[in-house]
């Protein structure tokens, strides 16, 4: 790890204009300035040598970003710095959102979960082993060609690659997308707010060195997730290669607004497959005004997997991906 | 001189036979155990070794400068010069090495060294690439050795003309790393007259000479000590490049060095279980009978030769060959790794025997029945059939399907094989003070399986002590030597030296007995803590009194190896796994495992059950997830760290059953080191086509490769 | 899509048959081909301790650690991680704490802050002022073993006994927050621990025989 100074802002806008100032005009990458929250993508960045910042902004003083907030009407805005464990065992989020708690559980390990926070997850770096390997200037790095798209890549994109093919690696935002989660962001110019579907960016939309929107400076404050509306149910299945902790191969978000047996409103957004989370909006159109019988889980998990394209070796993934929709889908009916 | 002494019959056991704790158990639950990568001596320095990252490159320049100017190092010197190649990735990728006063100055230094490359060369790190046309000589010495042909195949084609079935199939098994938690390396106290080497080691006696070599002293100026060290399985007998280059610094700063490799360099360079590639073709006859079978491997143990038994492994087939060579890549050379060579030649045999069952709509645990020599393997067969459930199961002469719900369960079963018991090589001395303190001595390590514990506990069965009453001595070379710790060895060779030396001590004591009880010497009972003539009513004096006898001469004896303490022939094992497939997403869960092995005498039950749970783990873990992956064009090590090369967790845990093997009344002494981690993958591949149909052929069984199955049978 | 590997053959690296590797390598970047070489990484200096007025830290500082119940002071620079503080920079070192990926993969270096499970190593020490800080040290002796802890010796739950302590420290944490753990919610709460040696079946029996003796206490 290259050393380096450790900012410590007590407010807000102490960190945004450290950051601002130690990203100038440069984004992602190897900037020279890099915000700590928990530190569990980050220390591994820093110890990898895949980031070396002159400076790191320690989060930790900034008052008013570790609390989940829930109004009268059931909505919740959640801090950036909320530690994950407080997803997993905050009440109303484990009844009214199991897809979301599901989804923070499934998270590496208790030992990560324990420190990690929501903005770190939201933010984290791909885990690619070319991107993680410092002997291999892939793409991301600024290299000619994304060395896992010709090379060892079962691990990677089967949807919504190229010319980078990693996989976004967060659980959340699945989730927090299929309950129409929106982020906002504070910069130096400013506050902003937008669908989390739209923070991140695929590679051919000038995703390459980053993976999301997010300008020089700016900071991912709080999360606002809309009160699912009642008869709502929801899961979050993940496929690991290792039970035990692991990235998703592959992972549904499943969100269903209910009238009975009968769909009214779906959101299915898929994890591990695309440099985004993958959002199948084709599918959920399907289970639309639909019970979940056999045959429109069928129609509802080819739709979703339509137009995928596998590499050499991740072809298991769109099988694999069908399955776990079906199970998804059988879990909710 | 008293004849040779005997084991006791299990019944009369007090302490042996049962299960106790481990001696070092709390020391290392509270973090006190001092491993040596703990050592932290005064004026002591923290080498790091710099490794460069793919094969078969050329060294065009190195400058150490900007690596010594960082603050804090001690030292910066080169390993290889410019114009060397580096023909593999491993040890061999050592360019150049440095020691500073902080690990973190130590690591700066070590990134500090510039270097440039030439590596334009093709990598080679894969059996393709080493047996392609026109496919560069890696070492110089051609890319394949060691070829063996032995029986004849056209012997077998004509034999497998009377068939019932025949079978041709290709098996494959990736590179398995040791993965020891505690990395290799040693601190290395060398004063200029005189080193204390704090080893990470398999073999405390040993290592004496090879750190006695490079650091140009006689091997009596050589302490080496590992009293505790966090794991080997047979990656930690030599002292390694880093062990030289840690005497060579040491020699040259004349202070304390301490030089672990991290993880990613462990991976890179610190040994693996030789790949394989095995075609089998062979058949049976109507009554499951091997009537032919061939078998041509390749072992890929990169610069190494690589492990594989002689075929057919287990079982008998009379008309049979086999083709074997070395496939050599630019990889660092396999070494040896808990059975070396078994868990391949099972995984082949076991799977291509399960293959001619089910293809000739046979019971398979019938086949193995058929096919084995030994009564032993019907019996642990029963046994584990027994235990999982096997007449109950609703396929045992056909696959099963998936239900409703895309789930699949099945069983399925392997064999094990090793040498039972130890050789000669191991001392003991034993020493009681005329306060009662006993002392038992060996310099013998231990990795974990409970040596240390062994070494107290066959003196406490001998003198009717508890075994808190008599305390180990172990992982010291200036103690009485002992064997290294490979191939289950360790056991059989240290149980004898330490029951001759008990025996002796407990005679010596009886002597003095003599004169006071006045029976003759071997003819006193010892239990509880007190002594009496044999068959008379009650205790007649405390150890202690007994002790107090010496005068103020405490009593020194010795005991060495004795084979008839110990015994030739053979263990034996089976294994049945259940598992359950999700057929929809190729998702395997190993539910159950259950293990029987003859284990002869059962030392400490509760060590022996942890040590076949340990290889019962370890085959689940090679079986489900475990895989070296290298990018063949550029060379690149992939999995270099424990997140892209996985072991298995605690959620991967089936539940685990090891049953002792009661039956096997054989007064011997052995060690459980590699039998049990044998068959179990081989047992989970055929557990998985019993459940659905789907043959697993190369490890590991991840969804892509049960996906593939699959579909392939569909 | 993806290409099989060429037929490997000694490439003139002047001729026009490059190789994916050599094209890659030479015309990537630099430091592709010199990976050994990152940048002149920041050296320790012997600064002394350093907070400017925006509350930055550089150089060596002093920082005042919590470990067991003790005040610590303790020279770290920002980037040293609290796994290295304990076994590196304390005086005498706490070495019960393990390293073993450094990369929170593992679980070896597995600590308690605010009695909260966490990877030492992917903690800077400096950003822990103030907190609780329990190493495996700090839940026992061999003379005075933790429930947890004699449970992990009566049940044989260790082998080589390098992951143990992480694992000790890890059931410490499930058991403070479920009294009456069952199986599957043990293996949840250990399962960002590894073991090579195979002692989890013994961990788990550990657990659940600490838990009913402690009622969940821990200790």
């Amino acid at each position: 790890m290259k050393n380096f100074e450790l900012a410590r802002p007590t407010t807000l806008n102490q960190a945004v204009m450290a950051l601002a100032e130690g990203e100038g005009a440069i984004g992602g990458g190897k900037g020279p300035a890099a915000l700590l929250a928990g530190g569990q993508d980050l220390l591994t960045e820093l110890k990898e040598h895949l980031a070396e910042p002159d400076t790191v902004i320690d989060l930790g003083r900034v008052p008013g970003l570790d609390a989940i907030e829930r109004d009268g009407a059931g909505n919740l805005t959640i801090g950036a710095m909320v530690r994950l464990h407080q997803l997993e065992e905050h009440g109303a989020i484990r009844e009214q959102m199991p897809v979301l708690a599901q989804a923070a559980t499934s998270i590496a390990s208790p030992q990560i979960r324990s420190v990690g926070t929501v903005g770190g997850n939201l933010n984290q770096r791909p885990r690619c082993w070319y991107y993680r390997n410092e002997a291999s200037v892939c793409l991301k790095k600024g290299g000619l060609a994304c060395l896992a798209a010709v090379g060892r890549n079962k691990y990677n994109a089967i949807l919504g690659g190229g010319p980078s093919y990693i996989v976004h690696p967060s659980d959340l935002a699945p989730a927090l997308i299929a309950l129409d989660a929106e982020v906002t962001l504070v910069g130096p110019e400013g506050e902003r707010r937008m669908p989390l579907a739209d923070f991140y960016l695929l590679p051919r939309e000038g995703g390459i060195s980053t993976e999301t929107v997010r300008r020089p400076g700016e900071v991912l404050t709080k999360v606002h997730v809309p009160a699912p509306a009642a008869g709502t149910r929801s899961t979050y299945l993940k496929f690991k290669e290792r039970e035990s902790y692991d990235w998703a191969l592959s992972s549904v978000a499943l969100v269903l607004g209910m009238d009975g047996a009968r769909v009214n409103r779906a959101r299915i957004v898929l994890g591990g497959v695309a440099p985004k989370p993958w959002r199948v909006e084709s599918a959920e159109r399907l289970l639309e005004d639909n019970e979940i019988d056999p045959r429109t889980v069928a129609q509802v998990r080819e739709a979703a997997l339509f137009g995928a394209q596998p590499l050499a070796e991740n072809g298991y993934k769109v099988p694999l991906t069908k399955g776990l929709i079906t199970r998804a889908l059988e879990s909710l009916a | 001189m008293s004849p040779t002494p005997k084991w006791k019959p299990r019944g009369e056991m007090t302490l042996l036979n049962t299960g106790y704790a481990r001696l070092d158990g709390p020391d290392k639950v509270t973090g006190r155990a001092v491993y040596s990568h703990d050592v932290r001596l005064p004026r002591q320095v923290y080498a790091r070794l710099v490794l460069h990252s793919y094969p078969r490159a050329e060294l065009t320049s190195l400058d150490l400068e900007p690596a010594r100017r960082i603050p804090g190092v001690v030292l910066v010197e080169a390993q290889k010069a410019a114009g060397d190649e580096l023909v593999y990735l491993g040890d061999d990728s050592i360019v150049a090495y440095v020691a500073a006063e902080t690990p973190e100055a130590a690591k700066d230094a070590a990134r500090a060294v510039r270097a440039a490359f030439r590596d334009h060369y093709p990598p080679m790190v894969t059996r393709e690439q080493s047996l392609s046309p026109g496919a560069p000589s890696i070492t110089g010495r051609g890319n394949t050795s060691g070829a063996r042909d032995r029986g004849d195949e056209a012997a077998v084609d004509s034999a497998l003309e009377g068939a019932a079935v025949v079978v041709e199939q290709v098996y494959e098994l990736p590179i398995q790393h040791h993965v020891c938690l505690e990395t290799h390396g040693h601190v290395v106290d060398y004063d200029g007259e005189s080193a204390t080497c704090y080893a990470s080691t398999q073999a405390v006696s040993g290592s004496v000479d090879e750190f006695a070599r490079n650091l140009g002293l006689p091997a009596d100026k050589v302490r080496v000590l590992t009293p505790v060290m966090g794991g080997g399985f047979g990656a930690k007998f030599g002292i390694g490049l880093e062990g030289a280059i840690c005497c060579l610094i040491a020699k040259k700063l004349l202070r304390p060095v301490h030089l672990m490799l991290d993880r990613p360099q462990e991976f890179q360079m610190a040994g693996n279980r030789s790949g394989t590639w095995v075609r089998m073709r062979g058949g049976i006859d109507a009554q499951g009978r091997l009537v032919g079978q061939f078998a041509e491997v390749d072992r890929l143990g990169g610069t190494g030769g690589g492990a594989f038994p002689l075929m057919p492994y287990i079982y008998a087939c009379e008309t049979n060959a086999a083709r074997t060579r070395s496939v050599h890549t630019a990889l660092d050379s396999n070494r040896a790794m808990r059975a070396p060579g078994h868990p391949q030649a099972s995984f082949a045999q076991e799977s291509f025997l399960d293959e001619l069952a089910y293809a000739a709509g046979l019971d398979p645990v019938e086949v193995r029945k058929v096919n084995v020599e030994s009564d032993v393997y019907r019996r642990h067969l029963d046994v584990v059939a027994d235990a999982i459930g096997w007449d109950a199961h609703p396929n045992r002469t056909a696959p099963g399907e998936a239900g409703a719900d895309g789930w699949a369960e099945g069983i399925g079963f392997g064999l094990a094989t090793w040498r039972a018991g130890g050789r000669p090589g191991c001392e003991v001395e034993v020493r009681i003070t005329p306060d009662g303190a006993v002392t038992s001595s060996c310099a013998v390590q231990d990795l974990g399986t409970g040596s240390r514990t062994l070494v107290a506990a066959i003196i406490a069965e001998e003198l009717g002590l508890p075994l808190s009453a008599v305390t180990a001595r172990i992982g010291d070379s200036d103690l009485p030597p002992s064997v290294g710790s490979g191939g289950s060895v360790t056991t059989g060779a240290l149980a004898p030296a330490l029951k001759v030396a008990a025996h002796r001590a407990r005679e010596a004591l009886e002597q003095r007995l003599v004169p006071v009880l006045g029976a003759e010497v071997g003819d006193y009972e010892w239990v509880r803590g007190r002594v009496r003539v044999a068959g008379e009513g009650d205790m007649t004096m405390s150890f202690g009194e007994v002790c107090a006898l010496l005068g103020n001469q405490p009593l020194s004896v010795r005991g060495e190896y004795d084979g008839s303490l110990d015994a030739d022939g053979s263990l034996h094992g089976a294994q049945a796994a259940r598992v359950r497939v999700d057929t929809l997403t190729g998702r395997v869960e190993v539910l159950d495992m259950v293990a029987t092995h003859d284990q002869g005498i059962p030392l400490n039950r509760l060590a022996l059950t942890s040590q076949i749970n340990g290889g019962m783990i370890q085959a689940l873990s090679y079986g489900l997830l475990e895989e070296r992956v290298l990018d063949a064009e550029m060379g690149w090590l992939l999995s270099d760290n424990l997140e892209s090369y996985k072991i298995a967790g605690p959620k991967e845990m089936p539940r685990l059953r090891v049953i002792l093997d009661e039956d096997d009344g054989r007064n011997l002494a052995t060690g459980m080191a590699e039998a049990p981690v044998i068959p179990g993958h081989s047992a989970i591949a055929n557990a998985i086509f019993n459940a659905c149909g789907a043959r697993l052929r190369s490890l590991p069984f991840t969804p892509d490769r049960v996906l593939a199955a699959l579909a392939e049978r569909a | 899509m993806a290409k099989r590997p060429r037929e490997p053959r000694e490439s003139d690296p002047q001729g026009p048959d490059l190789s994916r590797r050599s094209f890659l390598v030479s015309a990537g970047s630099a430091a592709a081909g010199s990976v050994l070489a990152g940048g002149l990484a920041g050296a320790a200096t012997a600064a002394e301790a350093q907070e400017s007025t925006d509350g930055r830290l550089a150089g060596l500082v002093n920082v005042r650690l919590k470990i067991n119940g003790e005040q610590r002071t303790v020279a770290v620079e920002p980037r040293t991680t609290l796994l290295s503080t304990l076994r590196h920079r304390l005086d005498p070192a706490l070495t019960g704490t393990k390293e073993v990926c450094d990369r929170g993969n593992c679980g070896a270096c597995t600590v308690l802050v605010d009695g909260r499970p966490v990877y030492s190593c992917l903690q800077l020490a400096c950003t822990l002022e103030g907190s609780e800080i329990t190493t495996v040290e700090g839940l026992g002796s061999p003379d005075d073993m933790s429930d947890v802890q004699q449970a992990f010796c009566d049940k044989d739950a260790s082998m080589c006994g390098f992951c143990t302590p992480g694992f000790v420290v890890a059931t410490t944490a499930c058991l403070a927050k479920h009294a009456a753990p069952d199986d599957a919610t043990i293996r949840h709460e250990l399962s960002g621990n590894l073991c090579r040696c195979g002692t989890y079946p013994h961990i788990f029996e550990a657990a659940a025989s600490a838990a009913s003796k402690s009622g969940g206490r821990g200790r």
